[in-house]
C-alpha cells in the first residue's frame, strides 16, 4: 500500500514518519512516534483518552486522519507540562486527588488546556462541558472539576 | 495502649504517583514496548455457540504471521481467578476453546510485525464452525431439553457434569425460617433485579509477554494479582513457577474485572512461547465488552417483622445469569448469603442461590461482589417494611442494623469474624441532619412536573477475606521494608494500586512506623520473582490486610535499626524512639529527655553497613484474622421529571467508617467514585443481547452502552463526603478499607429517593426514564381507577 511522508511539530520537536493514507493520528502517534503519553481507550471517539491539542485545538486522535496534521504542531500532554515545569493543570490535578487510576489523565489534561485557553475563567458549567469529551470511571469528575477551576483561579492571580 | 496521634497517617500529602500520571509517564501494560515486540490479535467467534470443526492457518503463516490455535495450545481446564482454594474452584475454561459459548470468545490467536498486519492475518485464517442452539435466558437455560452450555466442568480435580446448565448452588440456613415467619406479625416478599453493567474501565485489558532464554516467560500484564497470574501461566504451560516472571504494571482502571488472570494473557503467552519473541495484545473496546461484566442478579426477598419493627426473619433466594463461564460464582453466592446476613439481624434465615450459564460474555466481580446487588433488594425492602408498619426508615434501620459485637460475614459462611468498630448510628444521624431528611415530606403531598425526593440507604464491605480460620478464600500479604543508608527506606509488595492510593496508604504506614517523613519512603517496582505472595488486592483488602503486612515489616526492620543505634548511642534499644525531622528531612532516633542521645536513621544505617552489622531488612508474610466491615451510609435527593421519566440525582450525602482514614483525600475520592458509578448502577448501566445473534445489542460502544459524562453525573456540584469517627482494633493504626463500600448502598438509596418523589416504587435496576414514565402512566390509570370506584 501507498505510504505518504508526515511531518509535524510534536511538543515542539519536528517529526516525520511515512504513515498510510487511512491511518489515524493515534495509531501513528503510539506506534511511529512513540507518543505513548496518547491512550488508546476505544479507538472510536468515544472516550477521549487519546486527545491532543492540534494547533492548539483539542481533538480526539483516533477520529484525526494522520495526514490531517501534516504540516501542524501536535501537542500531548508531554507538551504541556513536565515534572521539573509542571503546567498549573498538572499541579492542581495533583494536589486535588483529580487523578486516580491515570489512564484518563492525559487526554483530560489536553481538553482542561483547550478549554483555559479559550475560556480562562470558566464556570464549574462551562468546565464540565470543556471535559465532558473525556470519560473517567474511577473519579466521578467531582476533583477533576475542583482541580481545573483551582488552576483557573491560580492562572489569573 | 494504640497509637491514636499520627505525623503522616492521616494527612493529606502529595500523591507519590502524580506528577508522572499528570505528565505522561506513567506506563501502563498497552505501552509496554520491547524490542523485536509482535503484536497480536485474536480470531473471536462470531456466534454465542458453536463448535470449532477445523482451523486454517496458511494463508496468514505464508504472510509470516505467528498462529496458535486450539489443538496447540495447553487443553488444561483452568479457572482465571485463583483466590478460592482448589477443591472451591469450578474450571471450565482452556485457552482456546473447541467449543465457543459466546460472541467475542476468542480462537485463534495471530501475532504479525505490526497490529495491522496481525488483523490482515486474522483475515486469512479460515475457521469452519458448526453452530449450536445457544441460550440467554437464566429460566430458560434451566428448563429440561435446553442447550447445554458446558456439558460438564473440573472442579477441584474432579470432572462435575452439568445439569440444564446450573453452574452451581449455595443454600445457608440460619435458626428454624418457618418458626421466623410464624412469629411475625406481616410478611412482606418482593422481587428485584439488578442489571448487567460492564466496568468500563478506560484501559482495556493488555498485557505483554517475552519468552526468556531459559523456557521462561516475563509478564506484563493488566492484574490485579501478580501472583495468582504466575501460578496459572505456570500450571498451564508447566513452567517452574521460578521462570515465570509476572511485572507489576499500573492499572488503568479495574474495579474487579482483573481479579482474574484476563483472557488475554493465556493466549498472548502461547505466542510468544512459539514465536519465541516478545508478544502485546491489547484488546480492542469492543472485544473488552465481550470479555467481562458485572453479576447480574434477580432477587426474591421475604422478611417477618412485628409491628414494634423488629424483624423476625429473612429468606434470599437468588438467580445468578453468570454468563458463559463459571469464574466465580460459588463464592459469589456465599457473599451474597454474607451481606444479606450481615445487613440485618434476623434470628432464622435462609439463602438460596443458583448460578446460571448462558451464552452471554462471562459476569465476574465488579465493585462490591453482589452486595450492590443484595443491598438494593435490601434497602429497598427496608423502606418498604418501614411503611408497613409505620416507622421512620432511618429509625428501622437502627433498630435492625448488624453492629458492635455481632458477626459479620466478610466472605460468605465461612469467612465470619466479630465487629470491633462501628460508625453506623453516627452517619444516620450526621447524615440525616445535612441531608435535611425531616424536610422530605410525603410523596403524595408532591406536585408539579419536577418532583424531589430524598431516599436512605445504608451498606458496608468487607475489609478483606480474614477471618480466624481458614475458609474457602485465601488471604494474606507479604511485604519487605528496608532501610537505606541515607535514611530512606524502601517497601514492596506485590499489592495493586487500582488508582485509590493504595501504594501510598502503604507508604505512609511505613513512614508512620519507621518514624521517617514520607517523602524518604520509596515504593519498589514489583514482580512475582521479588516479592512474597500476596493473594489479590481485591476485597477492599489492600489497606487493611496488605497494610497490615507492610506495618509488620517495617515494625521489624525498626527492631533491628534500633539495635544497631542502641549499640551506637549506648541505650537500650528499647527505650529508644525515632521520629521525623522536617529539617534534617529524615528520621532521628532518640532517647526522650536525653539531648546528647539522638543520632539519625542515616547515620545509623550507614555506620551498620561499613562496621559490617548488616542492613536493617525485614520481611513478613501476614494473615488478618478479622473481616471488620466498612459500613456506609447514603443519602441521596433525586428529581423525577414526570414528563421525560428522567431521575436526576440532585445531593447526595455519603459517609463511610472506614476507621482511621490514612489517605482523606483519596479516600473521599474513592467514596464519589464509587458513590458515581453507583447511580450508573442505579439509573444508567446495562447489557442486552440480542437473542437471534447473541450481539450485544449496545454495539459493543461506550457511546451507546452510556455511561456519565462530566455533564450528565450527577452531584459534581453537590456531593458531600464524610468518615464516621472509628478506630478498628485489627486494622493498621486502626484502619479498615474504603473501595468498594462505596458504592454498594447507593442503587438501594437511589430507588427509595424515587419513591419518596413519585409513591412509586421500582424493583429492577437501572430506573430507566422508559420505567418511570411506563410505571407513571400505569399509576395514573389506577389511581383514576380507584376514584371512579369511590
Amino acid at each position: 500500500m501507498a505510504t505518504y511522508k508526515l511531518e509535524l511539530k510534536l511538543n515542539g520537536e519536528k517529526l516525520s514518519a511515512q504513515v498510510l493514507a487511512h491511518e489515524n493520528l493515534l495509531s501513528v502517534m503510539r506506534n511511529k512516534l512513540g507518543a505513548k503519553e496518547v491512550k488508546n481507550g476505544c479507538n472510536k471517539g468515544d472516550c477521549g483518552a487519546c486527545a491532543v491539542l492540534l494547533d492548539g485545538k483539542a481533538v480526539n486522535a483516533c477520529l484525526t486522519l494522520a495526514l490531517q496534521a501534516n504540516g501542524k504542531e501536535v501537542t500531548t500532554v508531554k507538551g504541556i507540562g513536565t515534572e521539573d515545569q509542571p503546567h498549573p493543570l498538572q499541579e492542581s490535578f495533583v494536589r486535588h486527588g483529580a487523578i486516580q487510576c491515570g489512564f484518563c489523565t492525559p487526554g483530560m489534561i489536553v481538553s482542561s488546556k483547550a478549554l483555559l485557553d479559550t475560556i480562562p475563567n470558566p464556570d464549574r458549567r462551562q468546565i464540565r462541558e470543556g471535559i465532558s469529551g473525556n470519560l473517567c470511571r474511577c473519579t466521578g469528575y467531582n476533583k477533576i472539576v475542583e482541580a481545573i477551576e483551582d488552576a483557573a483561579l491560580k492562572r489569573k492571580s | 495502649m494504640e497509637q491514636r496521634v499520627f505525623s503522616t497517617i492521616g494527612k493529606v500529602t502529595r500523591r507519590k504517583e502524580g506528577i508522572a500520571r499528570v505528565t505522561g509517564k506513567e506506563v501502563f501494560s498497552s505501552d509496554v514496548t520491547l524490542p523485536g515486540m509482535l503484536f497480536a490479535r485474536v480470531l473471536r467467534s462470531p456466534y454465542p455457540h458453536a463448535k470449532v470443526l477445523s482451523v486454517d492457518t496458511e494463508e496468514a503463516e505464508k504472510m509470516g504471521a505467528i498462529c496458535v490455535t486450539p489443538d496447540e495450545v495447553p487443553q488444561i481446564r483452568y479457572n482465571e481467578r485463583q483466590v478460592s482454594i482448589p477443591s472451591k474452584t469450578y474450571r471450565d475454561r482452556t485457552v482456546l476453546p473447541e467449543v465457543v459459548r459466546h460472541v467475542g470468545e476468542g480462537v485463534v490467536g495471530v501475532a504479525a510485525r505490526t497490529e495491522a498486519l496481525a488483523e490482515e492475518a486474522v483475515r486469512r485464517v479460515k475457521v469452519e464452525w458448526e453452530r449450536l442452539p445457544a441460550v440467554f435466558d437464566p429460566f430458560e437455560a434451566m428448563k429440561e431439553g435446553a442447550p447445554a452450555v458446558h456439558e460438564d466442568v473440573m472442579l477441584g480435580d474432579v470432572r462435575l457434569p452439568i445439569k440444564n446448565n446450573i453452574a452451581c448452588v449455595r443454600e445457608v440456613s440460619e435458626g428454624d425460617i418457618e418458626e421466623g415467619f410464624s412469629i411475625a406479625d406481616f410478611i412482606v416478599e418482593e422481587e428485584f433485579r439488578t442489571g448487567r453493567a460492564y466496568h468500563t474501565q478506560l484501559e482495556t485489558k493488555a498485557v505483554v509477554c517475552r519468552p526468556e532464554p531459559d523456557g521462561g516467560i516475563t509478564v506484563w500484564p493488566t492484574a490485579q494479582s501478580i501472583h495468582n497470574t504466575r501460578q496459572l501461566l505456570g500450571r498451564i504451560f508447566d513452567i517452574p513457577l521460578s521462570k515465570v516472571n509476572v511485572v507489576r504494571v499500573p492499572i488503568g482502571g479495574a474495579f474487579g474485572s482483573s481479579i482474574q488472570m484476563n483472557t488475554a494473557v493465556a493466549v498472548c503467552a502461547a505466542l510468544a512461547l512459539k514465536a519465541k519473541r516478545p508478544v502485546k495484545l491489547c484488546l480492542t473496546r469492543e472485544e473488552d465488552m465481550y470479555d467481562h461484566c458485572k453479576y447480574p442478579s434477580i432477587i426474591r426477598l421475604k422478611y417477618g417483622i412485628k409491628k414494634d419493627g423488629t424483624i423476625t426473619a429473612g429468606e434470599m433466594q437468588t438467580v445468578v445469569d453468570i454468563g458463559a463461564h463459571n469464574i466465580q460464582a460459588y463464592p459469589l453466592l456465599g457473599c451474597m448469603a454474607g451481606w444479606f446476613v450481615s445487613l440485618y439481624r434476623m434470628p432464622h434465615m435462609h439463602f438460596h442461590g443458583t448460578a446460571v450459564y448462558t451464552n452471554k460474555a462471562p459476569a465476574c466481580a465488579m465493585q462490591g461482589y453482589g452486595n450492590p446487588q443484595v443491598s438494593f433488594a435490601v434497602e429497598s425492602m427496608m423502606d418498604i417494611l418501614a411503611e408497613k408498619v409505620g416507622m421512620d426508615p432511618v429509625d428501622l434501620r437502627l433498630k435492625n442494623y448488624v453492629g458492635l459485637g455481632e458477626t459479620f460475614w466478610g466472605q460468605g459462611p465461612t469467612v465470619r469474624s466479630i465487629i470491633r468498630s462501628c460508625g453506623v448510628e453516627e452517619m444516620l444521624s450526621k447524615g440525616k441532619e445535612k441531608i435535611g431528611w425531616d424536610k422530605r415530606g410525603k410523596p403524595e403531598e408532591k406536585r408539579g412536573r419536577y418532583r424531589r425526593g430524598i431516599g436512605v440507604g445504608r451498606s458496608f464491605h468487607t475489609s478483606g477475606t480474614g477471618a480466624p480460620m481458614p475458609g474457602e478464600v485465601i488471604d494474606y500479604s507479604t511485604a519487605m521494608v528496608k532501610v537505606n543508608e541515607d535514611g530512606s527506606v524502601d517497601y514492596l509488595t506485590a499489592l495493586m494500586c487500582h488508582g485509590g492510593g493504595t501504594l501510598e496508604a502503604g507508604a505512609k504506614i511505613v513512614a508512620e512506623v519507621m518514624g521517617v517523613p514520607l517523602d524518604k519512603v520509596g515504593i519498589s517496582p514489583s514482580d512475582t520473582r521479588s516479592t512474597g505472595y500476596d493473594v489479590c488486592t481485591h476485597a477492599t483488602r489492600g489497606v487493611y490486610c496488605g497494610g497490615a503486612a507492610i506495618k509488620k515489616a517495617a515494625e521489624s526492620a525498626k527492631k533491628i535499626l534500633l539495635e544497631f543505634a542502641s549499640r551506637l548511642l549506648e541505650v537500650n534499644p528499647d527505650a529508644l524512639q525515632i521520629r521525623p525531622d522536617e529539617e534534617l528531612g529524615q528520621g532521628v532516633i532518640f532517647l526522650e529527655g536525653a539531648k546528647d542521645k539522638a543520632i539519625t536513621v542515616g547515620e545509623v544505617a550507614k555506620t551498620a553497613q561499613l562496621k559490617g552489622w548488616g542492613t536493617a531488612i525485614a520481611v513478613e508474610s501476614h494473615r488478618q484474622v478479622n473481616c471488620p466491615p466498612c459500613f456506609v451510609t447514603n443519602f441521596i435527593e433525586v428529581e423525577v421529571d414526570t414528563e421525560t421519566g428522567n431521575v436526576r440525582p440532585t445531593r447526595a450525602v455519603a459517609a463511610v467508617d472506614a476507621g482511621t482514614v490514612i489517605n482523606p483525600d483519596l479516600a473521599a475520592g474513592q467514596l464519589e467514585g464509587g458513590l458515581c458509578r453507583g447511580i450508573g448502577l442505579a439509573l444508567l448501566e446495562d447489557t442486552d443481547y440480542d437473542r437471534d445473534t447473541g450481539e450485544l445489542t449496545c454495539g459493543a460502544s461506550l457511546v451507546d452502552y452510556k455511561t456519565y459524562t462530566a455533564v450528565d453525573m450527577p452531584f459534581v456540584d453537590d456531593l458531600e463526603a464524610f468518615f464516621a469517627n472509628t478506630y478498628e482494633p485489627s486494622g493498621p493504626f486502626g484502619a479498615k478499607g474504603v473501595g468498594e463500600a462505596a458504592n454498594n448502598c447507593t442503587a438501594g438509596t437511589v430507588a427509595n429517593a424515587v419513591y419518596n418523589a413519585i409513591g412509586i416504587r421500582f424493583k429492577e435496576a437501572p430506573i430507566t426514564p422508559e420505567k418511570v414514565l411506563k410505571a407513571l402512566k400505569e399509576n395514573g390509570a389506577a389511581k383514576r381507577r380507584a376514584e371512579r370506584n369511590d
